[in-house]
């Protein structure tokens, strides 16, 4: 049993303890970046899909946030992060949903990776943590890759009419 | 011709009781609580990337670095830098047990 001092004070290992708090920044970002989507669709008053990345920039700090509560919880010390480099600027509102997907698959990538570690420092606690996270990253990616085909699907439809077909959440 | 010895860095991190830590430097002691620890090897482990290093050799080439809550400030050149960050690393390892 390792019952080492710093064992005594934490049940989440220092190192993916440093992951973690990589991830927090990763999830604010992707916040930051669906706010940033989401006045670009409410500029221009593309209805559904405003909402729907309001509700993302939220899901994404709520993310965060769980990760946050989850590293103090377990006698580790969370990090508020600089969240710098936003783009504002995007060409069409497709490009804007494969952007999305993109910055999914990141997160994801980065799930697997801190999953990875935590299973080979034996910190069960983080491991069991992140199955949710896998979980929900899997979900996420699905409702964009749905959203990207109906694109496909309404290929020269007006922007509003193609809006109109898009999952407010 | 003399040869220097090769210069000691008594930096050392122990634990006192269950949540009171004592860093001992060449010129203080500093008490620490565990979350100060934690920040501590976060500082430590920001200043020592590479990058950072950089940064500091083609600047000043020393760090300031405010430790237990700001009670405290601690100079420390590169090879200072790098040794407390060894040190504080090394009280966060864990060796594996082996079953002999």
């Amino acid at each position: 049993m390792n019952t080492t001092a710093i064992r005594k004070q934490m049940s989440i290992h220092p190192d993916v303890m440093d992951l973690l708090n990589n991830q927090i920044a990763m999830e604010m970002k992707a916040s930051a970046s669906y706010l940033a989507m989401a006045s670009w669709c409410d500029q221009r008053e593309l209805l559904n899909s405003k909402s729907f990345f309001y509700k993302q920039a939220e899901e994404e700090r709520e993310h965060a946030m769980k990760i946050f509560v989850f590293i103090n919880d377990n006698g580790g010390a969370a990090v508020s992060p600089n969240v710098t480099h936003v783009t504002n600027d995007f060409e069409s509102l497709r490009g804007i949903y494969e952007k999305g997907l993109e910055q999914e698959i990141g997160v994801t990538e980065s799930i697997f990776k801190i999953f990875k570690a935590a299973r080979e420092k034996n910190d069960y606690t983080s491991e069991v943590f992140l199955q949710w996270f896998i979980a929900e990253q899997s979900e996420e990616e699905d409702t964009f890759r749905s959203i990207i085909d109906v694109f496909g699907l309404m290929e020269g439809m007006p922007l509003k009419m193609i809006d109109e077909r898009l999952p407010k959440e | 011709m003399q040869i220097e010895d090769t210069p000691i860095y008594p930096y050392q991190i122990k634990q006192t009781t269950f949540c009171k830590y004592v860093l001992t430097t060449p010129n203080k002691e500093i008490n620490l609580n565990f979350p100060q620890v934690l920040e501590l090897r976060r500082k430590l482990n920001d200043l020592t990337t590479f990058d950072s290093l950089s940064s500091i050799i083609n600047t000043d080439n020393f760090v300031l670095l405010f430790v237990a809550d700001r009670q405290h400030l601690v100079y420390l050149d590169i090879p200072q830098l790098l040794k407390l960050q060894e040190e504080v690393m090394s009280f966060f390892y864990s060796p594996e047990m082996i079953l002999v």
